[in-house]
């Protein structure tokens, strides 16, 4: 009961802070007798601000927030969501503008948001939306590399400050000061402890071991408190100096493999990018900070049986669930890898099977090429009634979730978490 | 999905943008011009004589404005607007507080009062 209605509360306390979001500036400023276009307009801006403001909130990354609001792979969605909403808004504002003096005439029209037309307000705010409209294009560059894309991205930030001090210099002083100040203050914060890492814990790298080709599990220690995880969760880590390493600073996202007695954690690294294939040579000794824990994936299982599905690196959240504890209910792992040297845990996976009643393990070499779920799946009959959790590369979530539905499976016991925060 | 979204959205709106922008450099108004020979040609005499709060015109940029109704609901305070009733008030609308122009806004609003053209002074 009790469960059931935290669990509800996190799935109503998006949407709840969005109507707040939009709702408080749109209610504030209300506009009464304006001709229709002109209200549109200007409702639509701030119900914009707004949404850029959510989206903001949706950056900072506080374990006890990002679990009250349903995981940090549920806030990463929302905050593409309402960031892209507020731009599809705010692309409209000026048209709607534009469209009041239309019946005018085309010409009063276009002097509403010329950019020629000498006004601080209308420069400021194409400035604000042009660093928009750059910052989203960077943000779709899949290919960039992570550095390059982080810097790239933060000119949405750019472009949400200006286009709130666009609403100061329209004279709207209030709205104006409360939107810039908690812009300024989210960033900050987001900032200090994120990108910054003061939130983060410092721990040190005692050893690490190759599990595949391209993936090295990492055991780290912490030196003063450490996080409080628990396996199938992720921690967000940055790799600094050691005795011959030098790290790159970033922190990226990793899936605890293991706890240890003294709350040391282990992590799987693969190389993806340009830091996780130089963390591909770390070091005992190696100073790391740790920020989390974050994800809500295998946390508190229902008591109904199981169905696993790992492609690859999506492995991680299995063995570090598998290495801490029994299974509690009938569970099948399927496991996905490329080929032998990519079957990263493999040996003792099968170990852990043949001891473990209640656990069934399938391990299949994909070769290049998608698994074929038909054949790899059980059928629709023998998965009645059960849970599925899905990790992997997005292309295999997406395949397997399809999958699932097909076979009735209902969409609210298929899990799976993407790993990527980008 | 959203990528495309972005693509399409932001590519509307350019075209949209610079439909305007040219719709508004080519938009030749002819009809306006006769219409505006045609309307009444006002001296700054005759708009001197409405100087009142109640009663209150003035030249704005070559037009003549009955602005009486219009008054009560102008945000700045009655001590800055009515001192210009009854006169030629362009430099005053272009120069607002700190010098800042009013915005496009405040001249869609001030056309609706539009009562004729400001004769040459002869």
């Amino acid at each position: 009961m009790v469960e059931s209605s935290i669990s509800r509360l996190r799935t109503l306390s998006l949407p709840a802070l969005l109507v707040l979001f939009v709702g408080i500036p749109v209610f504030w400023a209300f506009p009464e007798a304006l001709p229709f276009w002109r209200a549109l307009g200007i409702m639509l801006g701030w119900a914009g601000a707004g949404l850029l403001l959510f989206s903001l909130l949706l950056m900072v990354r506080e374990v006890e927030l990002a679990s009250r609001l349903g995981g940090l792979e549920r806030i990463t969605a929302w905050h593409h969501r309402t960031g892209m909403a507020a731009y599809l808004l705010l692309l409209l504002h000026p048209l709607a503008l534009a469209a009041a003096g239309w019946a005018e005439s085309p010409e009063l029209a276009w002097q509403v948001i010329s950019p020629f037309s000498e006004n601080w307000p209308v420069w400021l705010g194409w400035a604000g939306l042009i660093f928009l409209m750059l910052g989203l294009a960077a943000t779709f560059m899949h290919r960039l590399a992570y550095s390059t894309w982080r810097w790239l991205h933060s000119l949405l930030g750019v472009g949400v400050l200006i286009g709130f001090v666009h609403v100061l210099k329209l004279g709207i002083s209030a709205g104006g000061l409360l939107a810039l100040a908690s812009a300024v203050l989210i960033l900050l914060w987001r900032l200090l402890r994120v990108d910054l890492g003061t939130a983060a814990k410092p721990y040190i790298v005692t050893s690490v071991r190759t599990v595949a080709q391209s993936m090295v599990e990492v055991a780290l220690k912490p030196l003063a408190m450490p996080v409080e995880a628990v396996p199938g969760q992720f921690v967000l880590t940055a790799f600094f100096r050691g005795p011959s390493y030098r790290g790159c600073g970033e922190f990226h996202p990793f899936t605890i493999s293991g706890i240890g007695p003294e709350h040391e954690l282990r992590i799987g690294v693969k190389a993806l990018g340009d830091c996780t294939r130089r963390m591909q040579h770390l070091e005992p000794g190696v100073s790391a900070r740790v920020h989390g824990p974050f994800g809500e994936f295998l946390k508190a299982l229902p008591d109904r049986p199981l169905l696993w599905v790992a492609g690859g690196i999506g492995i991680t959240p299995f063995i570090g669930f598998l290495r801490q504890q029994p299974v509690e209910t009938p569970t099948t792992l399927i496991y996905f890898y490329r080929d032998d040297r990519d079957a990263a845990y493999l040996d003792e996976l099968t170990l852990l099977s043949a001891n473990r009643p209640g656990l069934v393990l399938r391990a299949e070499a994909t070769g290049a090429g998608v698994p074929n779920l038909d054949r790899s799946l059980p059928g629709a009959e023998a998965l009645a009634n059960h849970e599925c959790y899905v990790c992997g590369p997005p292309g295999l979530i997406d395949a397997v979730s399809r999958a699932l539905l097909e076979r009735s499976v209902p969409i609210e016991r298929i899990h799976f978490e993407h790993f990527d925060f980008r | 999905m959203t990528r495309q979204l972005y693509i399409a959205s932001t590519t509307a709106f350019w075209l949209v943008v610079i439909g305007l922008g040219m719709t508004s450099a080519l938009w030749n108004p002819v009809e306006q011009g006769d219409a505006q020979a045609q309307e009444k040609a006002i001296t700054l005499a005759e708009v001197a004589k409405h100087a009142a709060p109640g009663n209150c015109w003035m030249a704005i940029r070559g037009s003549v404005y009955d602005l009486s109704a219009y008054l009560p609901a102008h945000p700045s305070p009655p001590n800055i607007v009515l001192p210009w009733c009854g006169k030629e008030a362009t430099e005053a609308y272009n120069t607002k507080t700190k010098g800042r122009p009013h915005t496009p806004y405040a001249d869609e609003l001030l056309e609706k009062y539009r009562i004729g053209r400001l004769a040459k002074a002869p």
